[in-house]
């Protein structure tokens, strides 16, 4: 049936192109006024000069990839190609300017690690493109790229110097495999999600996985913020530029009123293409399909504007905390995690669309599934051996720090079980022989678990425990 | 049921993969629910009791839910897996064994018709054409032999049979660490102590999993002979560091300077610096004299445990440091140890060696005015003894687990990056009185890799044998498939 709805496409039209250039240019205006809210200073080939760079360059490269997978133009990938390498290249500036300046690896926090993340990712895709010559995975990690060199701008990114735990050079071994593992990983989720798609898995199966990944998102939004219908973000200080805490490891969380609702109805409306697609399946209906597709531009475009809103709202305006007196002010910076939720799913739901208006010639420039199916398995041969390393690395690290190389905290437990699904792909792989869909399933479950260790331990279970006694 | 059914029963139960499988998301799903539950050895228990309700608690506590990774069913589940990977390599082992030690060295015609790649080249001379083969398989790197059976000459090649025990070296290592873990759970153990600058302790304090203490004496006295901290500009802490010695039976055995990811091993007892902090005891205090003649008053300062000297061969001692005192029935009592109000009683001590008891009563009267004696002193200053937060830790199933690393990282790169590959050739007959060069491989793993140098051999075979035609085609067709497969 997908295979009738994939004729029925209109040839690549000017008008999906212009959509996309549209939305390029849109994301530029965006990382401009980021930018320039942001005081540049030092020299021209300082950090943050090379960063807003790579910036525009990955942007600039992340839109031709895209329109690649629109129209097809062979062109297209020389030139996002070379804006990649270019990119590439300012964003070595920035590691390396970084690293002179702290006289140590950039790994120490959030910034600092995004900063390297991108910098492997950049590097895995140009690889990807010139060596396999899978040249339509740019089109799904340089957007992660631009996202995550967003998310940086917004976070704080002066070089702060080492408190003494800190201080090993086991962290630093720890923190790059951990990097360089995550990122074979996110290749790997591009692969497998390719693979789903030459192996014809249908659009609305595509479709529904979308809805499910928004849902999963806005419901941990939900589950750890959402307070008598207003929205908690965390309070920020803007002259120290640190987050207000309540005690040690506790920041207070302020009041966006109301805005708990908008997220509450965003939550709903990403959850109707989800339920029709199980309806549709229940009741064998096929045209539930149509009524779903139209359930995912309206709650793309209600995100869009939750995401407005949240901004403008952030940026004006400051709020009360039921736990504290007197009004507070915060600021993007200090909530990363709602950030990356709705920024990612945005992202995810852009895909989707391109998915739905393209297949067909998407399917023609990407590698076959076989081939797919077998790289993917390779990439995993490489992260899973590095993803061993770094949780080896780590605990040696705590057991030089603190006397204990495994206590069981959140972070660990979670790696560790990062480690057993990947664990768990290779087994089934090598004895059972799975593959094709149950492994490339089974590779899209690795991913997720990467995901939830990188950022829903950091922020969602405290978020769980911050908000149980309210 | 007999004894023994039961036994195969289990057996057969625990040398199953499936069960090893299943064990293992057990494990899993209650690791993650145990991320989700706030666990007592890891959370401040004020967070515990502001985020569950006394019931949920209770019932939390009792199906152990709150220190789900020490519960003894956890461990079990963690042993069982333990048994299961360890029956599973038993159970398998023949096999692997007999791959290894009894390779099937000559393809009969069941085997080759088993193969999954093979090639057929029609050949005149028998010896020649194995001959070809011996040649063209040694400059693929394998190491071909010639093995006769039944009256038939066939050819073997190999390579990387070792391969076959990566999965071996892999669960080996996995019970290393396991094994070391649990050993440490029942031998280690971890806690911490306080030492004052230049005092020297031996006992130190445990926490067990439900947030109690208790106390453990160490077979040595720890003395700490300074400690200091270093701050960067910013005043974030940059350095901590302790001078240790460590005192066995009266001896001074070992000496070191620790930093924050530097500890001090002795037997197998690993000694961190986890803190560091003003201790509130204090090393010196400053007094103000005052003659009761009148005039200027003098400084003087007391060590906590000495005396100093005054004019006229009197001196000065502290008799007892009360950080926060309270007074009832006349006595002087202590409630914290926290310098919050403190109370100092002076020794005064003639020339002829009696001394007078002289009390400060700091937050009433900063002065002995009115107790009758030759000076008025006053509490002008203190100097307080540094501590350092020494973490102590016993750990002697870490090497179980350093070693299991190392294992694994073996057993990993073996398990991936090598491959057991072979090769077998021989003569057949076609059927209609001609002569076939028969070539067959397998792997067991990595086949498209295997499979470009299959085709690589076989077309160099081709080339030789004059197959010309075939042989190019199959060449350019080769060609391509590197490519993609590239």
């Amino acid at each position: 049936m997908s295979e009738a709805r994939v004729e029925q496409q209109r040839p690549a039209s000017g008008a999906a192109l212009l959509v996309l250039v549209g939305l390029g240019i849109a994301f530029a205006l965006l990382v401009a006024l980021l930018a320039a809210a942001k005081t540049h200073s030092g020299p021209i080939y300082g950090e943050a000069n090379m960063l807003y760079a790579a910036l525009v360059l990955y942007t600039g490269a992340a839109t031709l990839y895209m329109g690649y997978g629109v129209t097809g133009i062979e062109r297209y990938v020389s030139a996002a190609s070379l804006l990649t390498v270019l990119g590439f290249i300012a964003n070595t500036a920035a590691v390396a300017h970084r690293w002179s300046v702290a006289g140590r690896p950039p790994f120490s926090n959030m910034y600092e690690m995004l900063l390297s993340f991108v910098w492997t990712l950049a590097l895995l895709t140009l690889i990807a493109e010139r060596v396999y010559k899978v040249k339509i995975i740019g089109s799904i990690t340089m957007p992660i790229t631009v996202v995550s060199v967003i998310l940086m701008q917004l976070l704080p990114s002066d070089v702060r110097p080492l408190v003494p735990a800190l201080q090993s050079t086991w962290l630093q071994v720890h923190v790059t495999l951990a990097m360089l593992s995550y990122a074979a990983c996110a290749v790997s989720f591009a692969l497998a999600m390719m693979f789903l798609i030459q192996d014809n898995m249908k659009t609305e199966s595509f479709q529904a996985l979308t809805s499910a990944g928004m849902v999963a998102i806005y419901a941990s939004i939900l589950l750890t913020r959402f307070h008598a219908g207003a929205l908690g973000v965390t309070a920020y200080d803007m002259e120290s530029k640190s987050e207000v805490m309540v005690s040690r490891g506790h920041p207070l969380f302020i009041q966006i009123p109301d805005l708990g609702w908008l997220y509450l109805l965003v939550l709903l409306s990403a959850l109707v293409p989800l339920a029709l697609y199980i309806v549709g399946q229940i009741k064998k209906d096929a045209s539930l399909f149509d009524v779903a597709s139209k359930g995912m531009f309206i709650t793309l475009m209600l995100q869009a504007a939750g995401l407005a809103i949240f901004v403008a709202r952030v940026k004006n305006g400051q709020y009360g905390a039921p736990e504290a007196d007197g009004l507070y002010s915060t600021a993007l910076p200090a909530n990363p995690f709602l950030l990356a939720g709705m920024v990612g799913s945005i992202v995810a739901g852009l895909l989707y669309l391109l998915l739905l208006w393209r297949r067909e010639g998407l399917q023609r420039m990407m590698p076959s599934a076989d081939d797919l199916d077998r790289v993917t398995y390779k990439i995993i041969c490489i992260a899973f051996p590095l993803l061993t390393l770094m949780i080896a690395a780590g605990a040696y690290w705590a057991n030089q720090a603190w006397g204990s190389y495994w206590s069981w905290d959140p972070k660990e437990t979670w790696a560790a079980i990062t480690w057993l699904v990947y664990a768990g792909y290779l087994h089934m792989r090598i004895t059972r022989g799975w593959k094709g869909r149950r492994a490339a399933w089974f590779a899209i479950l690795g991913f997720a678990v990467v995901i939830f260790t990188f950022f829903g331990v950091t922020y969602l279970l405290p978020g769980l425990h911050a908000y149980a006694a309210g | 049921m007999g004894l023994k059914l039961i036994w195969n029963k289990l057996y057969q139960t625990l040398a199953a993969v499936r069960t090893g499988i299943f064990l293992i998301i057990i494990v899993g799903v209650f690791s993650a629910i145990g991320t989700v539950i706030l666990q007592r050895p890891t959370s401040e228990p004020a967070d515990i009791q502001r985020t569950y309700s006394p019931e949920t608690l209770m019932w939390l506590d009792r199906l152990g839910l709150t220190d789900i990774f020490h519960a003894w069913w956890f461990l079990l589940l963690l042993s069982l897996f333990c048994v299961c990977l360890i029956f599973v390599s038993v159970d398998h082992w023949p096999n692997v064994w007999k791959v290894y030690s009894k390779p099937v060295r000559f393809a009969e015609s069941h085997f080759r018709a088993s193969l999954p790649r093979t090639v057929k080249i029609a050949v005149t001379d028998e010896a020649g054409a194995l001959t070809l083969v011996e040649r063209v398989l040694s400059r693929f790197g394998f190491k071909p032999e010639r093995v006769t059976e039944n009256g038939a000459t066939g050819i073997y090649a190999e390579k990387q049979r070792f391969s076959v025990f990566a999965v071996y070296l892999v669960h080996l290592s996995l019970l290393c660490i396991f094994a070391g873990y649990i050993v440490d759970g029942i031998v280690g153990y971890r806690g911490n102590v306080s030492v004052p600058e230049g005092q020297a302790l031996g006992q130190i304090t445990l926490r067990d999993n439900r947030g109690g203490e208790s106390k453990k004496t160490l077979p040595f006295l720890i003395r700490c002979d300074g400690a200091g901290e270093e701050t960067y500009a910013d005043g974030s802490p940059k350095k901590w560091w302790s001078k240790l010695v460590l005192i066995e039976n009266g001896k001074e055995v070992a000496a070191k300077t620790i930093v924050v990811n530097d500890p001090f091993v002795y037997q197998g007892i690993r000694i961190y610096q986890s803190s560091m902090g003003q201790s509130s005891t204090p090393k010196t205090l400053t007094f103000a004299a005052t003659a009761a003649a009148g005039g200027e008053p003098v400084m003087v300062e007391v060590p906590l445990n000495g005396k100093a000297a005054l004019a006229d061969g009197e001196s000065l001692s502290v008799l007892r440091w009360v950080p926060d005192y309270y007074v009832q029935d006349n006595e002087v009592f202590n409630k914290s140890d926290e310098p919050e109000n403190p109370a100092v009683q002076l020794g005064l001590t003639n020339a002829k060696g009696e001394t007078k008891k002289l009390w400060i009563l700091y937050s009433k009267l900063n002065s002995t005015k009115g107790q009758d004696a030759p000076y008025e002193f006053a509490l002008k200053n203190a100097t307080w003894a540094k501590f350092t937060g020494l973490e102590v830790s016993h750990q002697p199933g870490q090497f179980g687990v350093w070693i299991g690393v190392v294992l694994m990282a073996f057993g990993l790169v073996i398990a991936f990056y090598t491959q057991h590959s072979r090769i077998w050739a021989t003569v057949i007959e076609d059927g209609k009185g001609g002569k076939l060069l028969w070539m067959g491989g397998t792997t067991n793993k990595n086949r498209d890799r295997f499979q470009a140098k299959f085709e690589l051999i076989k077309t160099a075979l081709q080339e030789q044998l004059g197959d010309g035609a075939a042989a190019k085609a199959k060449q350019k067709n080769s060609k391509e498939k590197t490519l993609t497969q590239a």
